[in-house]
């Protein structure tokens, strides 16, 4: 008995140990947000700031661009519909193609359901080249369509992966009952099985959302101003000629992790369960 | 059969609306709301004066920020109270990031700002998206700009840049250590000369070494070690030991004597310990911060810091640090690398007498004026002239010292890099070699001959 | 007897005609439900795909306003005879490689200890979903700052604890460089993996455990002969999601080093963007970035298969 305690208090020792080193870098661009200026990057680094100030999102918020501050609100508009956007649609086609890939497993399914994961398989900077081009052919580059556009067709085969897993759990049987009911494919899909995958569809959202919110290979190349640049390129702003601005950086950093952390703690469970169903089986 | 295709028709439809809507969302409302808000403020004034020039005009700018660009932008709701016309910096960015951006808008024709920020080591590049200047600026606007400094804007007596600031390196080396004492004794012990700040290389290289051994946690010296950054010192090295980097028909000849000499110095230094082993990351910024942490006794660094150095709220050596013209070469050629920061406007831009007003004012002895308090190096005489007299007239031996040097560097030393468009591409391939040589994971000579043979196959593949 | 008879009848009656329409509609089907992915996937994959793959075959620079012309294997055999691309190259594998299993030992080792019921699993389990939060490049510049040689909280860390401070250069010497990048990505890839493995871990079922209680079962054969084979598919899983994101690791690089100093760093995905982007060789680049492409696919293909072979 004695064994099983101390084990038990290493294990909680070892525990939030890991913890604090999980969630270090995350409260330390928090601190290096509110810390005075001189802080920053003074050697040795200073643990707990000495006075607190909200100066760096005071300057933040206020940004625009006729004065060269951070356009803080456009990067936060860019980046909510881009995200928001591409989450919508790769999730609407993923469901559908999913719902698909559920019902059917002819080996020809199976071959383009595999083509599409390799899709997703791309590395970014090497799709990112021929779409720059051709972006820049058809006056979408720099467009938050046009990262709409990129983003919903790179999140469409996880999107689908995570569906057909979610639809699979329910079973055919349901689908006839509804049939018997006079439902068409159709009705089937959208009164039973949609409703059923709820839990799922979110899980889908959630990761497809917070993949676009922190995407930067591709983002970096298609977004070249103002018009249509997200947070994650927005940042390189406080990389001037003469200065980084850790601090307006860290703040930047502070509200672009509030919605992926709001988002986390609130749909864990789903994010959980949407990623693991299949193992289950 | 039909309530199937009517749903998916729907789904269709929407998703399309969605689409399309959006497409128009990004493109053109959110300037106009942009663009309207502060608008309304003014327009009381507006509907009085009917006589403004470019009422309705909405000028993109692609910038460079930070350090005195700030301050330089934050007068720009003038210009749009006077003129009416409304500017947005779409881009911002460091000379790097700003460079390779540009280059890669104007290939692909995806420019769309009227304005940008520009330098005399980058505007070769893309004289060819550039709007030439000459009729824009009238010989009476450009007359009160240095001849030498606005030359270094011209290409086939095409004018291309504005100068906003001339930028030519002096070195900076810290009084306290310098004037130390004991050093001095153990210098002259060491070294047989007098410890004084360095008016050759060779001393430069003794001091730095020196102060690395006796000083304690201090890099004797530091240079930026990667980007254009390097390889701009490591030319102004090379003319100081009597090479360069072309001769006269064009043929690399970088990787001869002198770019061996100049290598094989910083390899030395860094070998040393005579430079921080980070250094090889270093930009402008680190360096700075770096000499402003009292890491440092002597280095190369552009006059625009010295306000910011001299503040004790910034940095640790205020008031414990002085300047001094950079030491010379075997040669007698003292290392003057140097260029001037400045504006341009684009071929692609709708509105150019507007984009050209805008310049104007961001280049106005005013402007100008202001800057040059924040240690910039302005490219009117006028303005010059007042700051040499300002100087004069606060009796501050430090400040009269800093203007004097930069006089004698702006007059005896200013050399700008080969004003070719291969310039950057050419730094693009030099600076990992000379990180290489400075790391020493390749010697001297072999890092030169590599990167020589790869700049000319750069260079006959861009048609020379 | 003969109520029953009639409703198994009538059940497959109902069964067939479902198959019917199913059959009959199956055309339908497929294009309401699959064509939007594929269309979308087509046009803005593989289309675009294949024209980097033609321009490969060239010599198109973005810059240089050179006429694009049919070069064969050029810029292939090019990347062969480029010692940077190849060492760039071979350090991705190892790359690839490393980060993956030690993500996933750790995430084993991670999930193990966070299993056990303790006063605040919950905060601890959120905790650990710090990393997924935040963006790459955000982690990048964390780690950046970490490892830099003079204000850097390593080093600093290091002189408190052994009193010495001769400045380590993480981020410059190239095997430091190498595990400074190694260890940012590990950390923001281990809590994904932990957190898969520790839902796998929770939903495993007690009997085999207090079986082998029974028989007396160290800790390690427990884990060894009953956790770990119960784990496999959700093993699968994650490195399945972590290996599609692994590309990921370019925000870091590009971040932390750059790919430098003198290219001692750089990864295939960093000196893509290099070459087409900054150096502007663009077809060069996209050579370049089919060889990427290339090691994806193997790696993908091959855990795709044994995450087939783990679910059935």
């Amino acid at each position: 008995m004695r064994k099983k305690n101390v084990y038990l208090s290493l294990n909680y020792v070892a525990s939030y140990l890991l913890m604090g080193v999980f969630t270090f870098p995350a409260v330390w661009i928090i601190l290096t947000a509110i810390r005075p200026d001189k802080e920053v990057n003074a050697s040795p680094p200073v643990w707990i700031p000495e006075t607190v100030t909200f100066d760096a999102f005071a300057k933040l918020f206020g940004g625009n661009t006729s004065t060269g501050s951070i356009p803080f609100h456009d990067y936060f508009l860019n980046t909510i519909w881009i995200a928001l956007l591409s989450t919508v649609f790769s999730v609407m086609i993923g469901t559908l193609a999913g719902y698909y890939f559920s019902r059917h497993h002819s080996k020809r399914a199976n071959a383009v359901f595999l083509s599409m994961m390799l899709a997703r398989a791309i590395p970014g900077v090497a799709l990112s080249l021929p779409l720059f081009l051709v972006f820049s052919k058809i006056g979408v580059l720099d467009k938050i369509s046009g990262l709409v556009i990129a983003y919903t067709a790179l999140n469409i085969p996880f999107a689908t992966w995570l569906m057909q897993g979610f639809f699979k759990e329910i079973s055919i049987e349901l689908d006839e009952a509804s049939f018997v009911d006079g439902c068409s494919m159709w009705g089937s899909f959208a009164k039973i099985a949609l409703p059923l995958t709820l839990p799922g569809l979110s899980a889908a959202a959630i990761f497809t959302f917070l993949t676009v919110w922190g995407e930067f290979q591709i983002s970096s190349l298609l977004a070249r101003t103002v018009a249509s640049k997200p947070f994650t390129v927005g940042l390189f702003d406080f990389t001037t000629q003469f200065t980084v601005d850790w601090r307006g950086m860290a703040a930047m950093a502070v509200v672009m992790i509030i919605p992926s952390t709001l988002f986390v703690i609130v749909a864990q469970k789903w994010l959980i369960r949407g990623l693991t169903f299949g193992a289950s089986k | 059969m039909k309530r199937k295709w009517v749903m998916s028709g729907t789904a269709v439809m929407l998703m399309l609306s969605v689409v399309l809507g959006c497409a128009k969302g990004a493109g053109t409302d959110k300037p106009n709301e942009q663009t309207s808000k502060p608008a309304s403020n003014s327009a009381a004034v507006d509907n009085k004066d009917n006589k403004k020039p470019f009422e309705g005009v909405t000028l993109k700018a692609a910038l460079v920020g930070g350090g005195s660009y700030e301050k330089l932008y934050e007068s720009i709701p003038k210009f749009e109270q006077e003129t009416g016309a409304k500017v947005q910096i779409t881009y911002k960015g460091n000379f790097f990031d700003l460079d390779k951006k540009l280059k890669i808008d104007f290939a692909s024709k995806s420019d769309d700002y009227d304005v940008i920020s520009n330098h005399s080591s980058f505007y070769s590049q893309y004289v060819d998206s550039l709007e030439p200047l000459n009729n824009l600026f009238s010989a009476d606007d450009m007359k009160d700009f240095t001849p030498m400094i606005l030359n270094g804007g011209k290409r086939d007596n095409n004018l291309y840049m504005i100068p906003r600031l001339a930028d030519i390196s002096v070195y900076f080396y810290r009084t306290d250590l310098y004037n130390d004492e004991s050093n001095k004794t153990k210098f002259k012990q060491d070294y047989g000369y007098d410890l004084a700040p360095p008016t050759t290389l060779d001393q430069f290289k003794d001091q730095a070494i020196f102060f690395t051994k006796n000083g304690k946690g201090i890099n004797g010296t530091q240079f930026a070690g990667k980007e254009e950054a390097l390889t701009g010192r490591f030319y102004e090295l090379v003319n100081a030991y009597g090479g360069d980097f072309f001769d006269k028909d064009k043929k690399v000849i970088l990787n001869q004597e002198a770019g061996i000499k100049a290598a094989t110095m910083l390899q030395d230094l860094y070998k040393a310990g005579a430079m921080p082993k980070g250094m090889v990351n270093f930009l402008w910024d680190e360096v700075a911060k770096n000499f402003g942490n009292g890491n440092v006794a002597v280095y190369s660094e552009w006059p625009g810091w010295y306000t910011w150095m001299d503040d004790p709220a910034s940095t640790k050596v205020a008031g414990k640090f002085d300047v001094v013209r950079a030491p010379a070469g075997p040669s007698g050629v003292h290392p003057g690398w140097s260029g001037a920061h400045g504006f341009s406007v684009t071929k692609s831009s709708k509105n150019k007498p507007a984009a050209a007003a805008l310049i104007k004012f961001l280049t106005s002895a005013d402007n100008m004026y202001a800057d040059s308090k924040l240690g910039n190096m302005p490219t009117r005489q006028s303005v010059w002239d007042k700051v040499l007299s300002d100087a004069k007239a606060s009796g501050d031996a430090r400040k009269i010292n800093f203007y004097n040097v930069l006089n004698t560097a702006l007059k005896e030393d200013f050399r700008t890099p080969p004003l070719i468009k291969e310039w950057i591409p050419l730094s693009n391939i030099l600076y990992p070699y000379l990180q290489k040589i400075i790391l020493g994971s390749t010697t001297p000579k072999q890092g030169l001959d590599d990167a020589a043979k790869d700049i000319e196959k750069m260079m006959k593949q861009s048609g020379n | 007897m003969k109520a029953e008879a009639s409703l198994a009848d009538r059940q497959y009656v109902l069964k067939e005609s479902v198959f019917d329409s199913l059959r009959a509609s199956k055309w339908l089907f497929a294009v309401v439900f699959v064509a939007p992915a594929l269309i979308f996937l087509t046009l803005v994959v593989v289309i675009p795909m294949l024209y980097s793959f033609y321009l490969s075959f060239t010599n198109f620079n973005l810059v240089l306003k050179i006429n694009k012309e049919f070069v064969g294997l050029d810029n292939y055999v090019a990347l062969l005879s480029d010692s940077t691309f190849l060492l760039s190259l071979l350090r991705t594998i190892v790359f690839m490689t490393l980060a993956v299993n030690l993500e996933l030992l750790l995430g084993l080792l991670v999930a193990q200890l966070l299993a056990k019921p303790m006063k605040g699993e919950g905060f601890l389990r959120t905790a650990l979903m710090v990393p997924m939060m935040m963006p790459p490049i955000l982690i990048g510049f964390q780690f950046k700052w970490f490892f830099n040689d003079q204000v850097g909280l390593v080093n600093n860390l290091i002189y408190a604890v052994t009193g010495q401070t001769t400045q380590i250069p993480w981020l410059i010497d190239a095997v430091l460089g190498f595990i400074s990048i190694l260890t940012a990505e590990i950390w923001m890839g281990t809590p994904f993996i932990a957190i898969i493995l520790l839902a796998g871990m929770l939903s495993l079922p007690k009997e085999p455990f207090e079986a082998a209680d029974i028989d007396g079962a160290t800790r390690f054969q427990k884990f060894y002969y009953i956790t770990r084979p119960l784990l496999a598919p959700y093993m699968l899983i994650a490195l399945a999601i972590r290996s599609l994101d692994i590309s990921k690791a370019y925000d870091l690089v590009k971040i932390m080093t750059g790919g430098g100093p003198a290219q001692r760093t750089e990864l295939i995905w960093t000196y893509v963007t290099r070459l087409s982007m900054v150096d502007s060789k663009f077809a060069l680049g996209c050579a370049m970035s089919f060889v990427s492409v290339a090691i994806s696919f193997v790696f993908t293909v091959y855990i795709y298969k044994q995450l087939v072979a783990a679910r059935r």
